[in-house]
């Protein structure tokens, strides 16, 4: 089975950490240990903490805590953060008005 | 909409490179950058380049981009700026975001040259103003002519922090200490080199703790780290900072392969497209060029963007197989004799002891950021001799050797293999002219006269702050370390168009002094 | 902050300065140049406050990613400061969460 997706795995016990309090994802104020925790309660992969959480889903699209919140997840999970699924890429790739978004230039 | 034979995602020098390489092939080609100036990050280095005459060694980076444009601009390639690539599709479609539209454009081939985006790393305080990205303080300085802060802490010594702590200093900044986790320098060490000798203190196997203020940054805290990345307790120290400049790496911005559905790979450099030699993802037509394929330095991402470039006219039947793959030949071997060295691609991660010479790495300047006097007289581009000559500071296996192209009298030679550490060959009679001084883009050659006269010996040193010292200015000489170690006069002050702005400073010195100054600062004259 | 010489880009070029407003303060900047530049310029850090902490944030990528620099610039909000040119008279005040002070 793919260690990727493995639900039986069983985690160490939470215990909160002195820098839990640490900002992560910059847009949405997620904490590393909002993050850490959401492991914790089931979230193993970055889609899930991604909806459970708004990380990575505020203006800037997790430019600067995809990798961040990678790291902290692999590491509550005890495994490399290569082993990792990558959260999907999905156009827009840059934050853009939904007045832009619906303004599709017609075949002319 | 709008067909083309190539569309190319990215205006930096891997997406214009290949613009350039198809569009002389006769493909009708467009570019789309999502910024505002074509060149990526070309126009923020105001270095010179390392490697050889064919990636464009000695000539700074921004110089480096304005010759793209033009070579792009008469070649007939379309560039469109303001134009952000929303999504990448299977069937070659895009979507750009322009003028408060989407756009839908179709090609026959893409070219995905999207570049990296900066790594962070979070930690106390990280989000208070003050703590910017490496590429920010660039932009601020570089492009807009604005300081980023007075007083700046950098983290990250490999290149990108070594060159813009420099480039802080050249703007007139102070560079209160270089911290990196790591236990060694990253980057080039002639990067280091000139840093270290302007005074900049460096702290390896250290790590911000916290950074302090309420609204902005007023000081930073860093301590020392252990084997295993933490704080080792009473080792903290506190610097009064306004700035910290955070350069911990690049990641590929490799989201629109992924979208497109070319298969990917995560290696620990970052997550990329998978890609043939010629830059070929896994889906017919799409390629990848450029550090969104794996991280290296601009002029690899130059020859890559080529080989893509000439690799799409071949998919499209612009250019003959035996065309295609003599070019790609070509190009490989330029791209090898980059690959090479310490710090080539597979000894990342890896110590490496010894030169390809046989002789041992300085280990002061993998920890402290400069050669100590006691090791430097091992590398052989460091010699003692009559009369004026050079002593070439070199001491680690890289791509570069403008040195030997400089000389007139081919006094220095790296000889064939590109990485060789360079020697100086006293038969050849060195003038003093200098060339080698300025064209070495790590400025690490000196001119030395120890027979400058009874007790005292000459010094010729690259200079690339403001103001200039002239000729009779009085000051201090400073040592690899950035030390004062003796008083200093100069004699000579040599700016010509040939050095390009490196300005050549000579300085008379206690003789005693001829291997250890390095870098001279100015006496502060009372008003 | 401005660099008015540089050793190797020379003397920066003469642009135009255009006046604006910050939080209702009349400032001076450059045309063209992004708001972000002028406001450093003119010393000020803080563009805006977050929505859940309330905390400060300033210039963090100044290439237009990271999002951290947005403002309220005529009214409109989360625009990206770094990115955007400055233009005469415009209106550029700080933001607290997603709008300004009033209805943020």
């Amino acid at each position: 089975m793919s260690k990727r997706n493995d639900r039986s795995r069983e985690l160490k016990e939470f215990m909160q950490e002195p820098d839990d309090g640490l900002i992560i994802c910059r847009c949405e104020e997620v904490t590393k240990g909002e993050i850490r925790k959401a492991v914790h309660e089931g979230m193993f992969t970055l889609t899930e903490i991604r909806r459970f959480l708004r990380s990575g889903m505020g203006l800037c699209q997790g430019q600067t805590c995809g990798n961040l919140v990678k790291r902290i997840v692999a590491k509550e999970l005890g495994v490399s953060p290569l082993e990792l699924e990558p959260a999907p890429s999905r156009a827009p790739m840059r934050p853009i008005e939904m007045k832009v978004l619906g303004n599709e230039r017609r075949e002319e | 909409m709008t067909r083309y034979d190539l569309m190319i995602i990215g205006a930096g020098p891997a997406g214009l490179s290949a613009a350039i390489e198809a569009a002389a092939c006769g493909l009708k080609v467009i570019v789309f950058d999502e910024n505002a100036k074509p060149g990526g990050q070309l126009f923020k280095q105001i270095h010179k380049f390392f490697g050889s005459k064919e990636h464009k060694a000695k000539i700074r980076g921004y110089q480096i981009g304005e010759e793209l444009l033009k070579e792009a601009n008469e070649n007939g390639v379309e560039v469109v700026l303001n134009a952000t690539v929303a999504g990448l599709y299977q069937d070659k479609e895009i979507t750009v975001t322009i003028d408060q539209e989407i756009r839908h454009y179709k090609g026959d081939a893409v070219i995905v040259a999207t570049g990296a985006s900066e790594n962070m790393v979070p930690f106390e305080g990280w989000t208070l103003p003050g703590v910017i990205g490496a590429g920010a303080a660039q932009t601020m300085m570089n492009l807009h002519g604005v300081r980023p802060g007075n007083k700046v802490l950098m983290l990250g010594s490999g290149n990108v922090g070594l060159v813009v702590s420099f480039q802080l200093l050249q703007a007139g900044c102070e560079v209160v200490a270089l911290v990196d986790a790591a236990p060694k320098v990253g980057g080039y060490g002639v990067h280091a080199a000139k840093v270290a000798r302007c005074g900049v203190p460096f702290y390896l196997s250290h790590t911000i703790i916290k950074a302090e203020g309420t609204d902005r940054v007023t000081g930073v805290t860093i301590g020392e780290v252990d084997k295993n990345w933490q704080v080792i307790k009473g080792s903290s120290k506190h610097f009064e900072a306004d700035t910290i400049c955070l350069a911990v790496g690049l990641s590929p911005m490799s989201q629109l392969t992924k979208m497109a559905g070319c298969a990917m790979k995560d290696t620990p450099t970052g997550y990329v497209p998978v890609c043939d030699e010629t830059g070929a993802t896994s889906i017919p037509g799409i390629f990848a060029a450029g550090d969104v394929s794996g991280i290296e330095e601009a002029s690899s991402a130059m020859i890559e963007g080529r080989i893509a470039g000439i690799s799409a006219a071949e998919y499209l039947g612009f250019a003959t197989r035996e065309k295609q793959e003599e070019r790609v030949k070509e190009l490989k071997e330029a791209l090898v004799s980059l690959r090479e060295g310490m710090f080539a691609p597979e000894n990342r991660g890896k110590t490496v002891e010894k030169t390809d010479e046989g002789i041992d790495v300085s280990l002061n300047l993998l920890k402290k950021g400069y050669v100590a006097d006691s090791e430097i007289s091992r590398f052989p581009g460091v010699t003692r001799g009559k009369g004026i000559h050079p002593v070439i500071e070199c001491t680690q296996n890289i791509p570069c050797n403008p040195c030997q192209d400089s000389c007139p009298r081919k006094c220095i030679l790296v000889g064939n293999k590109i990485t060789a550490l360079p020697i100086f060959q006293e038969e050849k009679g060195c003038t003093g002219c200098g060339l080698c001084v300025s064209s070495c883009s790590g400025q690490a050659i000196f001119l030395i006269n120890e027979e400058l006269e009874p007790g005292f010996a000459s010094i010729t040193m690259p200079y690339e702050f403001l103001p200039l010292p002239e000729p009779g200015d009085m000051g201090a000489g400073l040592d690899r370390s950035g030390a004062e170690v003796c008083e200093a006069v100069v004699i000579e002050v040599k700016s010509k168009k040939a050095y390009d702005r490196t300005s050549l400073l000579t300085i008379k010195v206690p003789v005693d002094m001829a291997m250890k100054a390095r870098f001279f600062r100015r006496q502060e004259v009372e008003a | 902050m401005r660099i008015t010489e540089h050793p190797v880009l020379g003397t920066m070029e003469e642009k135009k300065t255009i006046t604006f407003t910050y939080d209702g303060t009349p400032i001076t900047g450059y045309e063209g140049e992004p708001i972000a530049i002028a406001l450093e310029a003119a010393g000020i850090m803080i563009h805006r406050y977050t929505k859940k902490n309330h905390e400060p944030r300033g210039i963090f990528c100044a290439i237009g990613r990271c999002t951290d620099c947005v403002m309220v610039v005529d009214g409109k909000p989360n625009v990206r400061t770094c990115i955007t040119p400055l233009k005469e008279g415009m209106d550029v005040r700080t933001q607290y969460g997603v709008g300004t002070k009033e209805n943020g």
